[in-house]
């Protein structure tokens, strides 16, 4: 996996006990169009604090062009962000 | 008294680390705490100093307070990063939160320093729990510190102040000897610059030197001051750690220009700007100071001061704008200026005060004060303005480097 730390649009499920869950997201690729991406399965979520900056960090898995992709994806709590943070 | 345990938290090059594990949170590959790197102040607004710098800068020679211009010929590759003071903070405060399941006594020395009380850690093995937290702020947090370890405070600043970075030491007085006293007389806090100066001229080069003279020599020769070092420099402090703010003796604000002021009218308006603040701060803290100072710096970067003593303690803007302008005419000497500073002190209560049957008083203003304070507190500093800033170029209100209070840097331990 490469760092790419790119802003990307979401759709998550914020619940009343567990941290909001990824579901959905779009991302532009390199022709300029959007890409829906759903994400299938998040096989670990941890909170980090570094410089006292709240991240969620999250390990997920999608099917993309028929591929199992496992990647991971950055909330910043503060700035309510959503990033691909690693592909 | 009963032999306590203090800690000295400091934070490893704060603002760098800071900046660094911030950026490597979001992706960068670069950790600025491995290359010759610093942060700067921005050089086209004259605020062109090195805040904090990286390990590998500093073997460039390049010191924390020098401009960012001479850093840079030191060290031609040197990557300049701006500040950022609200990430400081943050940081700061998550550090903060994490000492405090240590210990409830923990007293915020400045934004990248704490002394903690952790005399309850007696008896058990605190070295561990020192390692442990070092870890864990390592580990969570994602930055290093230096922890010192004695039994006063001043003895535990000296002690992590030792090797750097990401390390432990203990400087208990039994090792005052051996720890503390072969250092240059320059590294006790305290000293500064003129009075290493005055020492050296007597022959006193080490802490220890300083230690061994007589008491009643350096009383008469420094005076309290004098005895205040000779002290320190022998292990003697037992002040507590304080966990509340320690009470305010004055308050001031300043601000470098961003060009030379040459003109009485822009002189007068930095100075309404500083007013503004300094006025806003002293009420908001339900005070008023009988003492307005002003000083300047010219551009050939000598500075000098002028105070005056009012009948009436005040905390009004228009007041301290209006001494302010009296005390900068009587010593102006028309050499263009660079930096501005206001300071209010001889601070007493503003519940109740002494009116004088020679100055006026006025309730409008104290309530056009309350008023504007008021709409600011709620809609920004920026909401209500003088007219005179209009399209001036020049900010309303001056001074502080942020919104929220910022703790800064003491002499007092």
């Amino acid at each position: 996996m490469k760092i790419l730390m790119k802003p990307i649009e979401m759709i998550a499920w914020f619940t009343t006990d567990k941290k909001p869950i990824p579901l959905r997201y779009r991302i532009m690729d390199e022709n300029n169009t959007f890409k829906v991406i759903k994400v299938d399965r998040i096989l670990f979520a941890e909170e980090e604090k570094l410089a006292g900056n709240r991240m969620i960090l999250y390990r997920c898995e999608s099917k993309i062009n028929n591929l199992n992709r496992v990647y991971e994806l950055k909330y910043e709590v503060d700035s309510c962000k959503w990033f691909l943070y690693k592909f | 008294m009963k032999e306590r345990i203090i800690f000295h938290v400091d934070v490893n090059s704060a603002y760098l680390s800071w900046e660094a594990v911030y950026r490597l949170q979001h992706g960068e590959s670069i950790d600025l705490r491995e290359i010759p790197s610093i942060v700067g102040g921005d050089e086209s607004k004259r605020h062109g100093i090195v805040l904090s710098k990286s390990i590998p800068a500093k073997e460039y020679g390049i010191v924390t307070g020098e401009s960012v211009y001479s850093a840079r010929q030191k060290c031609p590759n040197l990557t300049i990063v701006p500040p950022n003071y609200e990430r400081y903070i943050k940081a700061s405060n998550s550090m903060i939160s994490l000492l405090n399941e240590y210990s409830p006594i923990i007293q915020r020395f400045s934004i990248d320093e704490v002394f903690m009380d952790c005399s309850h850690f007696k008896g058990k093995d605190f070295l561990k729990i020192a390692y442990e937290i070092k870890e864990r702020i390592k580990e969570e947090l994602g930055f290093t510190v230096n922890i010192g370890i004695s039994s006063n405070k001043l003895l535990a600043k000296m002690a992590s102040d030792f090797k750097k970075p990401d390390r432990i030491h203990t400087l208990f007085p039994d090792e005052i000897k051996e720890k503390m006293w072969p250092l240059p007389v320059g590294e006790l806090f305290m000293i500064g610059v003129k009075t290493q100066r005055k020492l050296n001229g007597r022959g006193i080069y080490t802490i220890g030197e300083l230690a061994n003279l007589d008491r009643k020599y350096i009383y008469s020769w420094l005076k309290m001051p004098g005895l205040l070092i000779w002290e320190y420099a022998n292990g003697i402090e037992n002040s507590p750690v304080r966990s509340i703010s320690y009470p305010v003796k004055s308050i001031g604000n300043s601000t470098t220009t961003s060009y030379d002021v040459d003109n009485r009218k822009e002189a007068y308006m930095f100075l309404l700007a500083i007013s503004e603040m300094v006025g806003m701060r002293t009420r908001d803290l339900k005070l008023c100071g009988k003492v307005v100072s002003v000083s300047i710096r010219n551009e050939e970067f000598y500075s000098y001061s002028h105070q005056r003593k009012l009948d009436v303690a005040t905390n009004s803007t228009n007041t301290i704008y209006e001494t302010s302008k009296k005390l900068f005419d009587e010593m102006w000497d028309g050499k263009p200026i660079r930096r501005f500073n206001i300071t209010l002190s001889e601070l007493s209560s503003s519940d109740f005060y002494q009116l004088s049957l020679l100055e006026g008083y006025s309730e409008k203003d104290e309530k056009l004060n309350k008023a504007i304070d008021r709409i600011r507190c709620k809609y920004g500093y920026n909401s209500i303005i003088r007219s005179c800033f209009l399209h001036s170029g020049i900010n309303p209100i001056i001074g502080g480097v942020m919104e929220e209070e910022y703790p800064m840097m003491s002499s007092i331990i």
